[in-house]
């Protein structure tokens, strides 16, 4: 598929392309896409880890699935219609405003819908779901009688977390991290509803291409741009998970 | 039994946070749903008196209900494709012996760490230049792929425990190969094959881009969704939301519920295999 995106662009030779990183507002998307992407996964890879580890090790064995699905349950739930939601909550009449009134008597623009903000914080909340689910798969394979070992031979708790935890869990926090990159820089729903469509980021100007323009060979110029920011992005990680289970294997 | 490493203070804080972030989780939707009841036109609080109005508007109009039927029909053909195939596919990675097999197993689940926008515009651009017309059978094809690779998971995870004797002694008891699959290894995986059906359907059955790149007319509930949230607010979205919203939790819960509970247990007397 990326390569039929590619073939329809050398047809033409590579004017699309210039195209592309000689229009600003373009080059703009693709900046946004990589600051909201980058920025929501930051936050989601930060938050999964107390919500892994309170399912790992503060509940019984028992009922850890059930904590899990608590969590993951909106995952499988449409996109769009969550997005939608909090546009209830965020908007400048929603629910959240309608509280700050409440409380303190004046009315205050909220202003916090229709700006990069939101959109960050939708998708860190979506990421978040993915990393807490990758995470909880590496923290629960652990070995619990490793770090038994460990303090009885009177490791301290930092240290456990230091030297057990932490490497072992690091595979399974990757590769949430990853996943979760490429779902926020190829997500539209959450820039559309929450950002805004003035400031719109590349998978919404894609959208907007084939469903007003039809300029078939730009989309496909955005969409291998995209393709190949995103692999060489998630590269880096890729290849320091190979090279730490290399390591892990000698 | 509670793990030795978390002491006390950490166990409130990390609880507290979890409550924190399940609160954050569902809120939006608790006021979602609230708002589908609400008889004001605006989305305004204080919240006036309760009504189903938005309710009995969302099933009389007739572009939500085909759609939601269109939704149900082609959900409901690409799960059972995909679970099909998926079981397939996953009987042969499990057992078989096949050349270049992490490629190939690479392959199968790519669509799931390629952006889904990229493999619907991808599509697009190869129907067009092959000449075929958007329809919907071509949804139904990108949906099943879509989904596929959550079926092989799945069911690889499924099949990879099934203890090898039990295939021994069905082939030394003069069972063929299909034999084999159809009246011993579907019968063993059949919980696991209803949730995967679950859940492959709640995934395609939300499923937007591919089906937005691959269809001109016929559309789909959440195409239906998209349009009247982009073109302008109409009260009943509330309604449908929270239906649709409702729906999808209720069978993935379901499905996720068999995977979870019922598939780390005993299970038709078959023990999973200690490693």
């Amino acid at each position: 598929m990326i390569f039929l995106s590619l073939t329809t662009e050398t047809g033409i030779g590579f004017d699309n392309f210039i195209y592309f990183f000689s229009t600003p507002y373009l080059i703009q998307a693709l900046v946004r896409s990589l600051i909201i992407a980058s920025a929501s996964t930051l936050i989601a890879a930060i938050i999964s880890w107390p919500l892994a580890y309170f399912v790992v090790f503060c509940v019984k064995e028992k009922w850890r699935p059930l904590f899990l699905l608590a969590i993951l349950a909106p995952f499988w739930t449409s996109f769009t219609i969550r997005a939608f939601s909090w546009q209830l909550v965020l908007s400048d009449n929603g629910v959240i405003s309608w509280l700050i009134e409440k409380a303190t008597g004046s009315s205050v623009a909220l202003g916090i819908l229709y700006t990069m903000n939101a959109s960050i914080f939708g998708l860190a909340l979506f990421g978040s779901m993915l990393c807490t689910f990758t995470l909880y798969g590496a923290l629960v394979s652990i070995d619990k009688k490793l770090v038994e070992a460990a303090s009885t031979l009177g490791a301290r708790p930092y240290q456990i977390f230091r030297d057990i935890i932490l490497p072992l869990a690091l595979p399974g926090w990757l590769a949430g991290i990853v996943l979760s990159f490429i779902v926020c820089i190829g997500d539209y729903a959450v820039p559309t509803l929450l950002g805004g469509g003035l400031k719109p980021v590349l998978a919404q100007i894609m959208l907007s291409i084939l469903k007003g323009t039809y300029n078939l060979s730009q989309a496909a110029t955005i969409a291998t741009i995209l393709a190949v920011t995103v692999i060489i992005c998630a590269s880096p990680l890729m290849f320091f998970r190979l090279f730490n289970r290399r390591r892990a294997s000698a | 039994m509670r793990e030795l490493t978390v002491s006390r203070p950490v166990f409130i804080l990390l609880t507290a946070f979890f409550c924190a972030a399940l609160s954050i989780i569902y809120l939006p939707i608790l006021v979602m749903i609230i708002f589908s009841f609400n008889s004001g036109r605006y989305q305004t609080l204080p919240f006036r008196e309760p009504t189903f109005e938005w309710y009995v508007k969302l099933v009389a109009d007739s572009s939500f209900v085909d759609s939601f039927f269109t939704s149900l029909f082609m959900a409901s053909l690409a799960s059972i494709a995909a679970t099909a195939l998926g079981f397939l596919a996953a009987y042969a990675f499990s057992k078989a012996k096949i050349p270049f097999y992490s490629l190939f197993f690479g392959l199968i689940l790519s669509p799931l760490v390629i952006p889904i926008i990229l493999i619907g515009i991808g599509m697009r651009l190869q129907i067009v230049s092959v000449g075929i017309e958007p329809a919907l059978w071509l949804v139904l094809v990108g949906q099943t792929l879509y989904v596929l690779p959550l079926a092989v998971i799945n069911l690889k995870n499924r099949i990879d425990k099934i203890p090898k004797s039990i295939e021994e002694a069905g082939i030394s008891l003069g069972s063929n190969k299909l034999h084999l699959i159809v009246f011993i290894l579907v019968p063993i995986c059949a919980p696991t094959i209803f949730a995967t059906i679950l859940l492959t359907f709640t995934f395609s059955f939300d499923e937007f881009v591919i089906a937005y790149f691959l269809t001109n007319f016929e559309i789909t509930l959440p195409i239906r969704i998209w349009t009247s949230l982009v073109t302008g607010f109409e009260p009943k979205i509330n309604a449908a939301g929270s239906a649709v919203f409702m729906f999808s939790l209720i069978l993935g819960f379901i499905a996720q519920f068999i995977l979870l509970f019922k598939q780390s247990g005993k299970q038709n007397g078959v023990e999973p295999r200690e490693t």
